[in-house]
């Protein structure tokens, strides 16, 4: 149990920083801001707990899940909730995963030195090898169907 | 966690950090075909990484520590964000057909490349990070679940993570008009592989498919649309089902063929 209440408390404080630089990158108030983020923490928190007392899947497959499932036409007051969370920025969300991650990142460094370069080389094969084989798989199934 | 929670200091510096990037905000520049597009996250990450003991001395070991314990929880915001972005146009995605849910497996190409060509540079378990996927915000949070982002194979997703989104939508809207004067593939398909990526490199490459090809453009902008939206759906389960499972083995075979031995717990 404590575990999931360490987990809200983090989630709480990361929503408040959100919630910050929602409002000075994309102008979203904070009071305006604060539902989507409600619904957001809510479903994190959600995850944890399925996580926890359902069945041991990753916490962010639930949590994708029931994003998805709330927001989907037909689920009771979809609208308003796809609307909420829509007041905060997607990016905005990124920011502070990644300033968390680059105070953290020091401590790597060395053997981010170690990988660096090559991590590069490996990210240019992986997006083209992703590109190319989505093209040509999209291709040969068109062509199957007939629309090309 | 507990002490990682009471470590105000770090809390502090994010809300600091967080604040000066999103005051710069996004920026633009054009260069060629594509678009070099620098957003907030990446100021806040490398100044963040400056404030370690080699460089500014804000942060000290234990804070670093404290800091990385964090991350793994903090992208479950944005991983509920993904969810309600593909909610609304569930439907819709469901009647785009079969070409868009078959291209995912395209996933498949990334890592039989991938993988032997990290190993190949000498990486370990970074390689099975790095290259399982195409590395955007799910693959991300993912890996961070099983490994932790600390791990190797965390750095390895991270590391791609942000290669990408420096580079990707450049390079996306680059590989686009390079693959469209080979003319192997039809403008639909090279379309819809556009969503494979981010939501960004998608618009890069839907941008100069578009000026290369204007009658289509209508259809090769609602095609990588939904390509992209069903990857931030399938994504995440296509990484743990197939695309993870299948690295790890290849990673075994290649490093019993490589250092003659099985590989080390």
């Amino acid at each position: 149990m404590n575990k999931i209440i360490e987990s809200a408390i983090v989630l709480l404080i990361v929503a408040a920083i959100t919630l910050v630089g929602n409002r000075i990158g994309y102008g979203f108030g904070i009071i305006e801001a604060l539902p989507g983020m409600a619904v957001l923490a809510g479903i994190c928190i959600l995850g944890v707990l399925a996580h926890r007392y359902v069945y041991k899947l990753p916490t962010v497959l639930y949590v994708i899940t029931i994003g998805m499932i709330i927001t989907m036409p037909g689920f009771p007051g979809n609208d308003t909730v796809a609307a909420w969370v829509s007041k905060v920025n997607f990016l905005a969300l990124t920011t502070p995963i990644l300033a968390y991650a680059g105070v953290g990142i020091g401590k790597d460094l060395p053997a981010l030195k170690k990988t660096g370069w090559r991590i590069v080389v490996v990210s240019l094969f992986v997006m083209t090898g992703t590109y190319v084989a989505s093209a040509g798989i999209a291709h040969v199934v068109l062509k199957f169907l007939g629309e090309i | 966690m507990l002490n990682a929670i009471k470590n105000v200091k770090i809390h502090l510096l994010v809300l600091a950090l967080v604040a000066a990037s999103e005051l710069v905000g996004i920026l633009k520049f054009d260069i060629g075909p594509g678009k070099l597009v620098l957003i907030p996250m990446l100021y806040a990450v490398i100044i963040g990484a400056c404030l370690g003991p080699k460089f500014l001395k804000v942060v000290n070991d234990r804070d670093m520590d404290h800091a990385s314990a964090l991350v793994g929880l903090t992208l479950m915001l944005l991983m509920a964000r993904y969810g309600t972005l593909v909610g609304p146009k569930f439907f819709e995605i469901l009647k785009a057909g079969p070409a868009l849910i078959l291209q995912e497996f395209g996933n498949i190409g990334t890592l039989l490349i991938g993988i032997p060509i990290a190993m190949f540079l000498g990486l370990k378990r970074e390689a099975v990070g790095a290259a399982h996927s195409i590395a955007r915000e799910p693959n991300v949070a993912l890996i961070g679940d099983i490994y932790g982002l600390d791990s190797a194979e965390g750095r390895g997703v991270m590391g791609v993570y942000i290669c990408g989104t420096v580079f990707g939508t450049i390079f996306f809207g680059l590989t686009a008009s390079l693959l469209s004067i080979l003319n192997w593939f039809h403008p639909y398909a090279l379309a819809m592989a556009s969503g494979v990526g981010s939501a960004s490199m998608m618009t890069a490459t839907i941008g100069s498919l578009s000026a290369i090809y204007p009658d289509m453009a209508d259809k090769i902008q609602a095609f990588g649309v939904a390509s992209n939206t069903l990857s931030g759906l399938d994504g995440v389960y296509m990484s743990m089902l197939i695309a993870l499972p299948l690295s790890n083995k290849l990673y075994k075979i290649l490093y019993r063929i490589k250092y003659g031995v099985t590989q080390e717990a």
